[in-house]
């Protein structure tokens, strides 16, 4: 349901408006945080002769930062004291992050290619995909098509392994 | 007028007239993909065109953009799955007719809608960017400062749920751009003492993670893999009926899309549900909104092809973005090496025409393929969710590594990309991040040097009377929506009672 007169879709039903008062609980916290580290790295800054310093955004920001996060966790405050609702696929979540940060390692010792079906195919068994096999030959096939449009036709020098691709 | 005939007289060349169809191919088969709104398609697309001299890279981006545009409105309709809040509007009515079997029909409005609103969109933006340009020759840091303080505070009202969560969203966006060498003292911020930080956080990057990263994300812990795609029946084309109940809207959608679009604040929005509460008002048949009423799709649609081309006359004159998309669009023309802002239509006169010619012919371009191709499109939408958001995946890794070449930026995409499923989880918009990613340096950057003209006297701030002008909309588009709130649950207060004392 979208109310049109305000333009803006509404929360669904209780559980989502639930969960989305927890997330932006959580973020504001997040975001008091990083207020916090924003300010101390401004502070430590040189200053310079002009009226307006290196530190003065970085200031202005992490007040900020920490004023608007303190607003939306104050507001989702009765909400993070309650329990997550249970099967929320949070392992799959760190598992992908396991993923692209593997990626992101072994992209130059394993080249293009295999690094990114590898990445397919784990992203997609991650998301659901029901037959592996047929998976990994989509991520092999995708992998391929796009080494050779970007690095061989467009020439945009990706990563090779030892075996040259 | 001139001018743009020149400017297709380089776009037409056979080469560049390549360039653009493939740009408004591959454009229109990545925005098809659900969830995928046209600033990550322009954003994954980008490196693509890396490569290319400067006039077919932008052709072919020209057309990446509509291609993008076209396809995130066929995915509204048939998957009610708007990727961007400028289609939401488009999708309320299209995917009802998609319902109730009259798909084609919708996506044939859409096309056309598109097609009116974009051809009536670039020659107005070929009238108008001129003169703005002429205007902003004179503006100094103090006007500079003084827009981007409106775009700031619009963009948080108006592309979020509340002005809150808005201004959170591009708060958020502001501290990333702070990442980097401070260019006027040489000192480091945020970097800590990476390397990797120093140059700053690509832009291509942060879009990438945001919407690209954060959308796998959230279909990965909800499990939702598979949607319903409405069955395409018929060809699409208009009856005489639909095609008269179509083209008062197109106009109208293009009336309010064009000069809300060109102000320097909001984007694509709020003319999308305008044009719809417009046509709601106006329509002879009210009662079928919400069940699929062809004016519904026609306005909204015509309205943010409209906006779209409305969005390039800040961007263009001033250097100034007001959407995601238009965002995407600076950084592109800036590694092509054209800096938007006044001195663009004197400096690169023949590329920015060029330009807006290319989109215009992206626009034809579109309607020609597309119409007749629309079942390849829809046959598109029937990839199961995991195979688009794992070479989604592929792609957004691709396009970090492209745009910055290193593996922290790898690294620094995937955060950025848990940062976007939380926001996305809490109801803050992505959009003004980007927006705040990309102005927020800017402003920092004209606020100093109208302090340093000034030798340090803020009042020179409103030292005119169009900076005090511009400051005073700011101030009222930061009351207003808490006066308007107020009074509105004043009245639906009064309504309790009234109701409970019968």
């Amino acid at each position: 349901m979208t109310d049109i007169e305000e333009g803006r879709p509404l929360p669904e039903t209780p559980e989502v408006a639930h969960r989305e008062a927890r997330a932006a609980g959580a973020l504001g916290v997040l975001m008091v945080v990083a207020a916090v580290v924003v300010l101390i790295d401004a502070a430590r800054l040189r200053d310079s002769d002009d009226a307006l310093g290196p530190a003065a955004a970085p200031t202005l920001l992490g007040i900020l930062l920490g004023l608007l996060g303190g607003a939306l966790a104050f507001q989702s405050r009765r909400f993070l004291r309650t329990p997550g609702s249970p099967g929320r696929r949070l392992w799959r979540l760190a598992a992908l992050v396991v993923v692209l940060v593997a990626f992101a390692l072994l992209l130059p010792i394993m080249g293009y290619v295999v690094s990114s079906a590898g990445l397919f195919t784990a992203a997609a068994l991650l998301l659901g995909a029901p037959h592996p096999a047929r998976v990994a030959a989509y991520g092999w096939t995708l992998a391929v098509v796009v080494f050779l449009v970007f690095d061989v036709l467009i020439g945009l020098s990706l990563p090779t392994g030892p075996w040259g691709f | 007028m001139g001018d743009l005939l020149n400017g297709f007289a380089d776009a037409l060349t056979p080469g560049n007239l390549l360039w653009a169809f493939v740009g408004v191919t591959i454009g229109t088969a990545v925005g098809v993909l659900p969830g995928i709104g046209p600033a990550l398609t322009v954003a994954l697309l980008l490196p693509v065109t890396f490569r290319l001299e400067p006039a077919a890279a932008l052709i072919m981006f020209a057309g990446i953009y509509y291609g993008g545009m076209y396809g995130g409105s066929t995915t509204s309709i048939l998957l009610n799955t708007p990727g961007e809040s400028a289609s939401v509007a488009t999708a309320l009515e299209g995917n009802k007719m998609a319902r109730a079997g009259r798909g084609a029909a919708a996506l044939a409005t859409a096309a056309l809608g598109s097609f009116v609103a974009g051809t009536i969109g670039t020659i107005a933006l070929s009238v108008a960017a001129p003169l703005v340009a002429d205007i902003a020759v004179n503006f100094g840091p103090p006007e500079y400062v003084a827009l981007m303080a409106v775009a700031f505070v619009t963009v948080s009202a108006l592309l979020g749920p509340s002005l809150l969560k808005g201004a959170a969203g591009l708060v958020i966006g502001a501290t990333i751009g702070l990442v980097g060498i401070d260019t006027q003292t040489g000192q480091a911020r945020l970097a800590f003492g990476l390397p990797s930080l120093f140059d700053g956080i690509d832009v291509v990057i942060v879009v990438v993670a945001l919407f690209a990263l954060g959308e796998t994300f959230a279909h990965l812990i909800a499990g939702t893999g598979g949607s319903r795609v409405e069955p395409l029946r018929g060809q699409p084309m208009l009856s005489r009926q639909d095609f008269r109940r179509s083209w008062p809207a197109w106009l109208r959608g293009t009336a309010l899309g064009f000069p809300i679009g060109s102000l320097p604040a909001g984007g694509a929005d709020v003319p999308t549900f305008l044009s719809y509460s417009v046509e709601k008002r106006l329509s002879k048949r009210p009662q079928e909104f919400g069940h699929g009423a062809i004016e519904g799709v026609a306005g909204p649609e015509a309205a943010n092809n409209a906006a779209a081309a409305g969005v390039l006359v800040p961007l263009l004159t001033i250097g100034l973005p007001t959407s995601a998309t238009a965002a995407v669009i600076l950084t592109a023309f800036q590694s092509y090496g054209l800096q938007p802002g006044p001195q663009l239509f004197s400096e690169s006169g023949d590329l920015v025409w060029a330009l807006i010619a290319s989109l215009y012919i992206g626009n034809v371009l579109l309607l020609v393929l597309n119409l007749p191709l629309a079942r390849v499109w829809v046959r598109l939408l029937g990839i199961p969710a995991y195979g688009i958001y794992a070479g989604v995946l592929v792609f957004a890794c691709l396009g970090a590594f492209a745009a910055g070449g290193t593996i922290a930026d790898l690294i620094v995409l995937t955060v950025l990309g848990l940062v976007g499923l939380l926001m996305r989880e809490a109801g803050v918009p992505v959009a003004p991040a980007v927006v705040g990613l990309i102005l927020a340096p800017l402003a920092e950057q004209q606020l100093r040097r109208a302090l340093a003209l000034s030798e340090g006297d803020w009042t020179t701030l409103v030292s005119s009377p169009l900076t005090v002008a511009l400051w005073i909309v700011v101030v009222l588009a930061l009351v207003a929506p808490v006066v308007l709130a107020r009074r509105r649950r004043r009245v639906s207060q009064t309504l309790d009672e009234t109701s409970s004392t019968h």
